[in-house]
């Protein structure tokens, strides 16, 4: 097997414009592709996305949901069992085909950064460029060291650098050797919370600066959706839904997407008349459901408000305060519990009987079955 | 007291540098012509063929073991361990009777090789490296063995990652990454080397402490012995910093991250085969073949009537004198590790390291030093058992302390006051929390003390009182008339009794290093 060429590198129509999608090629495709630890046990199963250049894309999914395996199955780590995976058109990993990570040019910065102990910054971000002349190799670890913002550490070993420095390392020494695609596993869960959201801003935009094709995987909803430009969602190995973050999280595809990119109560409802009347209002029927059918409507707290008024069956539960908003938590007559996020200036006492207002720009229905599952 | 009991076991090496440092510098300039040229030549030599066959041996040993899956291997694992509980002396009273003119392989090779067949002698240069690889590449095994599984197998993918093939991974990530661990282990090893005396001197090979032994029993030159010393210590103090250095550092190169369990690469009834033949052969001479020749010689010394009162009477001297030195020595070296690990001032850790000193004196010349010391200070005490204990706790005090400093150090003043905080008073605290956590600890520093007294050669043949042997002496004094037969038993002893220490050594502390 051919390795994955430097050729096309340098003659990929950069930055073809981010209004027109299209035309931008596919660098990274994944077609239902199966991996298997152990026999009969898969890690993830059918799993089929495709990323287009430049692109940053987010693998999503609670701890053991198989996104780090698609990660290491991209980086040719593990072989697949079923299904193909094709980089710049090449097919990569396929049952009984296997091309050697050495020979495909991903980057890939580990979790906890794996900087090689015993070498100095410089050497480590040169450690990938052996077979270049020495002076250019020299010249590439100097503007890398620019701009990732590490000028002046290059003489230092890992252990004497801060954590955000050593993300920078990793990312700098998977970087400089221009991957074709670059695999972040969880890069931001070692730093400290407050560094965290530095540090993503700045990734984001040295990815955006170097035109990376960029692959991250976490388990933090608001990172994904910070960072990505696509996210794929998954659960138990399978793919649940691969979209945009707008998309993944006002219309998710299903009870656990929904339940998982955000805060949602599930209210259950029947479809009668093309409507769906439930106990906090009607809803469109945008499921396209069979009259009399039972399904459950998603509501976001930001898409329900209340109202104090004098008498309610629905009253304030309780009330959180986060800063930026207040989240109250009403009972309804029926004892079921849903949630409201109202600015951080208005505050209601805890007990006070109060109206809800559904102001959903979006109605997300369900069949009332799959979200049993969930314990809604 | 701590002080008073630091102050003690410090003497012997305090005085060891007085003597060599006072002497005439004739004395000096006699040695510096004569005897250190060529000592210093041989111990050089042997330290370093011997570090380079433990870590050819060490090192792949650890690398098929962890890296490779292939039919029994659990169990080659643990075996490879065993030669550390072959005393060198008996290992090298076994190598006297296989190699020696007309043994068992000298007999073989003529078979092939016509009459006029030689093998080396055992009482070489040879002879001497062998036993000493065969008896110490456990060392660099276990070390390097304990440092591949703890290996953080992202940095050998990460090199993947950047384009480098296998040989390249290994040579630039995995051995470096390696080498603090290969370090400690080959400084170990040199220690071992410089300080033992067995070997060297059953096979008649010239080292420091062989000559310091013979200073002493030979020419009763106690000036000459305490310059030959002084150079010893400092021999072993270098290495002793290397591996502690090293050490320190191989800890600082695993970092923390997920563990996986490196993936073991599965082998083919070929593969599987080949691992075996070498397995099989590394271990036959450094370990099976040996205990089968002792087990064969006990038996019939057995049936010859070798095992009488008098045999009993050495294995009452051995248990009696261990017994009483791993005692004491617990009993000393618990007040040091408990002041230094609660409240570490720096006078209180001075005194742990200190006590210490031991680890840096190989037994001729801790023998030597005390010798003298007794002389001077309590010649009522000289030529009894005392002095002999004595020389027991400074030798293998810092073992002991090894096994109980992590033990006390588990105690933290949080959880006995989380004790006190829930109502137990001081005396049921300490006997509900201090002493569970810290018995497992004590009892195998207990046990390993006794048992390397148990081994112990040379200071328990210049110090035993008149007529008081032990089995180690035995040992060597029937090995040394080359009476193989009646040497078996005592050494057959020795080695079995070794292996629970050795049990205890290995899942306790080696894995944690």
């Amino acid at each position: 097997m051919k390795p994955i060429g430097a050729d096309e590198r340098t003659t990929a129509q950069e930055g073809s414009a981010h209004s027109d999608e299209q035309a931008r090629p596919l660098v990274l495709e994944l077609r239902k592709v199966t991996c298997a630890y152990e026999v009969g046990r898969a890690a993830i199963s059918d799993v089929s996305f495709s990323v287009r250049e430049g692109e940053i894309l987010c693998l999503l999914g609670p701890s053991g949901c198989g996104k780090t395996t698609t990660l290491r199955v991209i980086a040719g780590f593990e072989p697949v069992v079923g299904g193909e995976v094709y980089l710049k058109g090449q097919l990569v990993s396929a049952p009984g085909v296997l091309l050697p990570t050495e020979r495909r040019r991903v980057g890939m910065v580990f979790q906890e950064y794996a900087l090689f102990p015993h070498l100095r910054v410089s050497e480590n971000i040169a450690f990938g460029l052996r077979d270049l002349p020495s002076v250019l190799r020299e010249t590439q670890v100097h503007a890398m060291l620019a701009m990732t913002g590490l000028t002046g550490l290059e003489r230092r070993y890992p252990h004497e650098l801060s954590g955000g420095q050593q993300q920078r390392v990793a990312l700098a020494r998977a970087l400089v050797q221009k991957p074709v695609v670059l695999l972040l596993d969880e890069p931001f869960s070692n730093l400290d919370p407050d560094m965290t959201r530095k540090m993503r801003e700045d990734v984001h935009d040295l990815l955006r600066r170097t035109k990376t094709t960029a692959i991250l995987v976490t388990h933090d909803h608001e990172e994904a959706f910070a960072m990505a430009d696509r996210v794929a969602v998954l659960n138990n190995g399978c793919l649940e839904q691969f979209d945009t973050p707008e998309t993944i999280y006002h219309t998710p595809s299903t009870p656990f997407v929904a339940d998982f990119v955000g805060q949602a109560d599930f209210i259950p409802g029947t479809i009668a008349n093309g409507k769906v009347l439930t106990e906090i209002g009607e809803f469109p029927n945008q499921g396209g459901y069979q009259g009399g059918a039972s399904v459950v409507v998603m509501v976001r707290p930001d898409d329900i408000h209340i109202l104090p008024v004098e008498h309610s069956g629905a009253r304030i539960l309780a009330r959180q305060f986060r800063g930026s908003e207040n989240l109250y938590t009403i009972s309804l007559p029926s004892g079921r519990v849903v949630h409201s996020s109202e600015t951080s200036t208005s505050v209601f006492p805890v007990g006070a009987p109060v109206e809800l207002q559904i102001v959903a720009t979006h109605t997300v229905l369900f069949e009332r079955k799959q979200t049993q599952e969930l314990g809604a | 007291m701590a002080l008073g009991v630091a102050g003690v076991i410090c003497a012997p090496l305090m005085y060891i540098v007085y003597l060599a440092l006072s002497a005439d510098s004739s004395v000096w300039s006699r040695l510096w012509n004569t005897r250190i040229p060529e000592l210093l030549f041989n111990t050089v030599s042997l330290a370093v063929s011997v570090s380079a066959g433990t870590f050819v041996l060490g090192v792949s040993l650890a690398w098929l073991v962890v890296r490779y899956n292939f039919l029994g291997r659990q169990v080659w694992e643990w075996a490879l361990v065993l030669p550390l509980a072959m005393p060198t002396y008996v290992l090298a009273y076994v190598y006297t009777y296989l190699l020696g003119a007309g043994g068992p392989v000298e007999q073989a090779w003529q078979i092939w090789a016509g009459p006029e067949g030689r093998v080396f002698s055992p009482h070489s240069y040879a002879g001497a490296t062998l036993v000493m690889t065969l008896d110490t590449f456990p060392f660099v095994y276990l070390l390097t063995r304990a440092a591949l599984l703890n290996f953080n197998l992202s940095y050998e993918e990460v090199a993947r990652v950047c384009g480098a093939s296998r040989l390249r991974r290994m040579l630039t990530v995995t051995l470096p990454l390696l080498r603090p661990a290969i370090v400690a282990g080959l400084s170990l090893v040199i220690l071992y080397v410089v300080s033992d005396f067995g070997a060297v001197s059953l096979l008649r090979f010239q080292t420091f402490t062989y000559a310091v032994y013979q200073q002493i029993t030979g020419r009763y030159d106690q000036t000459a012995a305490g310059v030959l010393s002084l150079l010893l210590v400092l021999f072993a103090l270098i290495f002793l910093v290397i591996e502690r250095w090293f050490r320190e550092r191989s800890r600082f190169y695993q970092t923390t991250g997920r563990y996986r369990v490196p993936a073991r690469k599965p082998c083919g009834p070929l593969g599987t085969g080949l691992i075996t033949l070498y397995m099989v052969v590394v271990f036959g001479i450094a370990f099976g073949l040996p205990a089968l020749l002792l087990i064969h010689w006990s038996v019939s010394a057995v049936a010859e009537g070798a095992v009488d009162v008098r045999f009993l009477g050495f294995m009452r001297n051995s248990v009696f004198l261990s017994g009483l030195a791993a005692t004491f020595a617990l009993l000393i070296g618990t007040p040091l590790a408990y002041l230094a690990s609660r409240w570490p001032s720096r006078l209180n850790v001075l005194c742990l390291q200190a006590a210490y000193a031991g680890y840096v004196l190989p037994g001729p010349v801790g023998a030597l030093a005390l010798l003298v010391l007794f002389s001077h200070l309590a010649p009522f005490w000289y030529g009894t058992a005392v002095v002999l204990i004595v020389a027991y706790i400074v030798h293998f005090l810092p073992a002991g302390l090894q096994t109980m400093e992590p033990a006390l150090q588990q105690v933290t003043p949080n959880l006995e006051e989380a004790a006190r905080s829930l109502g137990l008073g001081p005396v049921r605290t300490f006997r509900e929390t201090t002493l569970p956590l810290v018995q497992g600890g004590f009892v195998a520093a207990w046990v390993l003390m006794f048992l390397q007294c148990m081994k112990e050669l040379p200071a328990t043949l210049l110090l035993r009182p008149v007529g008081f042997d032990t089995l180690a002496v035995r040992v060597w004094l029937e090995a040394s008339e080359e009476y193989y037969k009646l040497a078996a038993p005592s050494a057959l002893l020795i080695v079995i009794m070794t292996l629970p220490a050795l049990l205890l050594l290995v899942s306790k502390d080696w894995r944690a290093a």
